[in-house]
């Protein structure tokens, strides 16, 4: 939890250019939901988010409960939801991994949906509909879904392959999923 | 632990890469959310002044070396707090 934690602390301070001259970093989200299960993810996400905001004035301090729940419980548990579906799905590994883009790129565009839904609704500091607001993040957030969704399917890939023992899946899993064949993926399943 | 210890060990050197590729090279921040609130002329007012805005040391203003360090010693505190909570939740779920 630690090292996945200190990694995409580090990992936030590379920003990569994408659309309209703005630039973008990975949030982590989807990997530490994955790795580490939604509430453990929530709790890394958090502490990321309070050391940016009290040391660096990244994110702020007034919005931190704003950034907490947009990257930290939407970000997280969004991706965890989808991955768990694919899982459920089916076992096979090429859906799994898709389960990981999916899930991941699914969770920042919500995360962007939600944050545009605050600022639209701030009517006393800013000044443009929902709507507007809404649109404009989607837009970005999704080329930066993209970028997480690559980099959280290979790495899943990865672990699946090396240390699939990491991939703490069903353990929190509401139980209207039922039991996760995520057993079938270790094993070399389908 | 034990059998983590290299996959810790990956990931904290993995930690220290981004930083330093982050410090020198993709350091830009043009961040939506902070296009669109300068594009709609959003003013900033901050309620906190950090010690460190923008991972930069008061004087030592764009000088890598100052930012790289900066980052890998917030990269080992955030390390040590997460393992300090961690441990510390642990703990307490084996109390109860």
């Amino acid at each position: 939890m630690a090292t996945l934690t200190a990694m995409f602390f580090a990992a936030q301070m590379m920003n990569y250019p994408i659309i309209g001259g703005t630039t973008a970093h990975l949030l982590g989200g989807p990997i530490l939901a994955i790795t580490l299960g939604p509430y453990a993810g929530l709790i890394s996400m958090t502490i990321i988010l309070g050391i940016q905001a009290a040391f660096f004035g990244d994110g702020g301090i007034s919005t931190f409960g704003a950034n907490v729940w947009n990257m930290g419980v939407v970000g997280v548990f969004i991706p965890y939801l989808v991955f768990l579906f694919a899982v459920k799905a089916a076992g096979h590994r090429r859906r799994v991994l898709a389960g990981a883009f999916f899930g991941a790129l699914i969770g920042d565009v919500l995360a962007a949906v939600s944050a545009g839904l605050e600022l639209g609704l701030s009517t006393l500091s800013f000044p443009y509909s929902v709507s507007i607001a809404v649109t404009a993040m989607v837009i970005h957030h999704f080329f930066i879904g993209v970028g997480e969704g690559v980099v959280t399917a290979i790495i899943i890939g990865v672990l699946l392959k090396t240390r699939p023992d990491l991939l703490q899946l069903p353990r929190i899993a509401p139980s209207w999923l039922g039991e996760s064949p995520v057993v079938a993926v270790k094993a070399g399943g389908p | 632990m034990g059998e983590n210890k290299g996959i810790i060990l990956v990931g904290i050197i993995a930690s220290m890469l981004f930083v330093a590729i982050g410090c020198a090279w993709l350091s830009l921040s043009a961040e939506t959310l902070d296009e669109i609130a300068e594009h709609f002329g959003a003013k900033e007012f901050r309620l906190w002044s950090p010690p460190m805005a923008d991972y930069e040391i008061l004087g030592l203003e764009g000088n890598i070396a100052a930012n790289i360090a900066v980052g890998v010693i917030f990269t080992l505190v955030v390390l040590g707090v997460t393992f300090a909570v961690g441990k510390y939740l642990r703990s307490s779920k084996t109390k109860a």
